[in-house]
């Protein structure tokens, strides 16, 4: 099995206190005498080119630092299969934003116009029925995904601190889906995409005071009217896929930062000892192991 | 006043202003058809011998132009009716929008009522709501007779004793504190 | 959650890492899979269920019996069941808002600093109620049927009737099997154990309370709609 020539801007950054060894060896580029340096091959000399490159791009961009501390980063003992959820929803986002794009090339947003272009998209491209299909089940999936992720997230209580602020992040990104789920509805106008829609900015009328200009906004006008297509496109495409990806960005940007939690079932154990932490802190600080509410 | 504090200030208010030069007309641009209203439409649907006081006849109009078939909508129409007293050479154009949440509603004839198929709102022959959860009556399209022929005009909402306010959308109450609750938009036409 | 509580659980959780792996490549390798699963029942979705087009928008239709989005349905059924007029805004905006703030603001009323979901009663009970009731919702919303059919299999004698009675807008005001409203008039599924066949004719002519008058029905159509409603017991 040959061995993985990561580039040494991407391998694994050495413990500190080790002199630069990695795995108990030293670097191999590090090497002191030339002798010990053996004589280059050509496949070796297309590895080194490629590392050279990865080389040329982290001396000047820096990114070696961010990359590694993100990928060598280390996730909590217990990290099982229901952590995956989240990375999950975003995969199914990149999807829908993937085939998103490419039937936006064939879609024109004019009443009149709206659902010939879905037709000739469905019946005449290639593939075209499959990649609308996988849009339209993609855009389901996604939506089950966030729920058990948003579920998996309460009930091991990693909305907690310190991470209240990336749960209020995701119930905002809940929103935000659905607010895609309506918008990207009508896009096909048929008749269960025009009703669905009247239906649903009608509800939002019902709001007292605002309600009525709300629904007005939407709609571009006090009927459906020529604009009101556009403006769902508009929203479909632009507002709200620009708030959810800057969004998901802060998302994860504070799992990184923060970490991911292990599952609440396990207790975390001093090296060395047999009791779970909580009783030795406990007892290092007088208290009892849950804390005294009194205190509070 | 340091020359630090001037040049903070002048930063401060300049971006402001360079800020709400970008955004204001964009909001104004997204916002402005709150505000614009379309000049009233009258559509002629038939002669007067069509239409009788006993029973709803449908007819499919314009109310948004430019759209194709996304624009039109259906209107019940008979003539006014004494018994009710309606004036008997008026007309009573009723929308097929439900009062609820806007789905379309069919009038049976066998009951002489309107039903939604959405949420099971029930209106009478008048319009009023028997059951169910619409909030107000359906919504009427005023109607004059111009050369011989029966026309339908803008749409108006109308209160539980059914005088006419102007129109609303689905779902929002009408008369008394509901009109300043829901209060009425510019977009919308005048009531008769 | 004290600042005791906090320590702890810092120190907790810096102990529980190290002892971790890194997230490249174990964790990497289990996202991955999940996602070449998403991708995978995304694409057999696609080519199982397809994606056909429904008739084009009409306006004009009075027909048509309007339905969200599956994932719409739990809000969908909440306004089915919400009859009386004045409780809508609450069904549309009250209900759903007040949901959505209880649901941001959660880790600012759930002090508790317990994660493990035996030790949280309130919370683990109360998600697992939402959860059920969401779903049942969904499950009711998608059961709904359409006010003009009647899902019930009858006699060939009396299809008829159970046409007649389904056409002519009874199932806004009576449920009969599973389809129609619970009010304002009584279920009529087991109609038949309580009056007889008479009684049924002369409420449909007369109209009791503030039922309609069936009388402009033509005789033909009263007595097959009496003869399916007389079989219902």
């Amino acid at each position: 099995m040959p061995k993985l020539q990561l580039p040494a801007a991407l391998r694994r950054p050495a413990k500190p206190g080790s002199n630069g060894q990695v795995d108990g060896k030293a670097p191999e580029d590090l090497r002191e005498t030339p002798a010990a340096r053996p004589e280059p091959k050509v496949t070796d000399q297309a590895v080194e080119a490629g590392k050279d490159v990865v080389g040329w791009v982290d001396q000047r961009t820096g990114l070696s630092g961010f990359l590694t501390g993100m990928l060598y980063r280390k996730v909590p003992k217990g990290t099982n299969w229901f952590y995956t959820l989240g990375s999950a929803t975003l995969f199914a986002f990149v999807v829908q934003a993937i085939t998103g794009v490419f039937l936006a090339m064939y879609y024109t947003p004019s009443p009149t116009q709206a659902y010939g272009s879905v037709t000739h998209l469905t019946n005449d491209v290639f593939l075209g029925e499959f990649v609308r299909g996988m849009h339209k089940w993609g855009a389901s999936v996604m939506i089950i995904l966030l729920f058990l992720h948003m579920g998996r997230t309460f009930f091991f209580g990693a909305y907690k601190y310190p991470r209240e602020l990336n749960w209020v992040i995701g119930v905002v990104l809940l929103i935000l889906t659905f607010v895609m789920g309506l918008t990207g509805y009508l896009l096909p106008f048929d008749q269960r995409s025009f009703w669905a829609t009247v239906v649903a900015n009608n509800i939002t009328a019902t709001g007292p005071v605002v309600g009525p200009y709300l629904a007005d906004f939407l709609r571009a006008g006090a009927e459906f009217g020529p604009t009101t297509l556009t403006r769902f496109y508009a929203i479909h495409m632009l507002l709200v896929p620009g708030a959810i990806i800057a969004l998901i960005g802060a998302h994860l940007y504070l799992v990184v930062k923060l970490g991911t939690t292990a599952p609440p079932w396990l207790k975390a154990q001093r090296p060395g000892s047999t009791r779970p932490v909580e009783a030795v802190v406990a007892g290092a600080n007088g208290a009892s192991p849950n804390g005294d509410r009194s205190r509070t | 006043m340091t020359r630090r504090r001037v040049f903070t200030v002048a930063v401060q208010g300049l971006g402001g202003l360079a800020g709400a030069a970008i955004v204001l007309p964009a909001v104004g641009f997204a916002v402005a058809p709150i505000f614009e209203r379309e000049d009233d439409r009258w559509e002629p649907i038939g002669p007067p011998d069509d239409f009788t006081a006993e029973a709803y006849k449908a007819a499919v109009i314009t109310i948004v132009d430019g759209i194709g078939e996304a624009g039109k909508t259906t209107v019940y129409v008979r003539k006014g009716s004494e018994e009710l007293g309606e004036d008997p050479d008026g007309y009573i154009a009723i929308s097929t929008r439900c009062a609820h949440l806007g789905c379309p509603v069919r009038f049976v004839e066998a009951a002489g009522n309107f039903i939604c198929p959405c949420h099971g709102g029930v209106y009478d022959f008048e319009g009023k709501v028997i059951g169910g959860p619409p909030v107000r009556p359906l919504d009427r399209f005023q109607t004059r007779v111009r050369g011989g022929k029966v026309e339908i005009g803008p749409r108006y909402s109308v209160t539980s004793q059914l005088e006419p306010v102007r129109s609303r959308d689905p779902g929002e109450f009408t008369g008394g504190i509901w009109e300043y609750l829901y209060p009425p938009r510019p977009s919308t036409p005048s009531p008769p | 959650m004290n600042a005791a509580d906090k320590q702890r659980y810092l120190e907790e959780y810096e102990l529980q890492k190290k002892k971790g792996k890194p997230f490249f490549p174990y964790a990497v390798l289990k996202d991955s899979v999940m996602a070449l699963l998403v991708v995978l029942v995304i694409i057999f979705m696609s080519l199982m269920l397809g994606a056909e087009q429904g008739p084009k928008a009409d306006p004009t239709s009075t027909t048509y019996v309007p339905r969200p989005e599956w994932y719409f349905f739990f809000l969908f059924e909440l306004l089915r069941v919400l009859k009386p007029p004045e409780l809508v805004p609450l069904a549309t905006i009250g209900i759903p808002t007040i949901c959505m703030v209880l649901l941001l603001l959660l880790p600012f009323y759930d002090r508790n600093p317990e994660r493990r979901p035996e030790r949280r009663p309130i919370a683990t009970t109360a998600g697992i109620l939402i959860i059920i009731a969401m779903a049942y919702l969904t499950f009711l919303g998608a059961e709904a049927g359409s006010p003009t059919e009647i899902e019930m299999t009858v006699a060939k004698e009396y299809d008829q009737g159970k046409e007649v009675v389904a056409s002519s807008g009874c199932l806004a005001c009576h449920k009969i099997g599973e389809n129609g409203n619970d009010g304002p008039g009584p279920e009529l599924t087991h109609i038949a154990e309580r009056i007889p066949r008479a009684a049924i004719i002369r409420s449909l002519n007369v109209g009791p309370g503030i039922m309609p008058s069936y009388a402009g029905l033509s005789e033909k159509k009263l007595n097959a709609a009496a003869d399916f409603l007389a079989s219902l017991d």
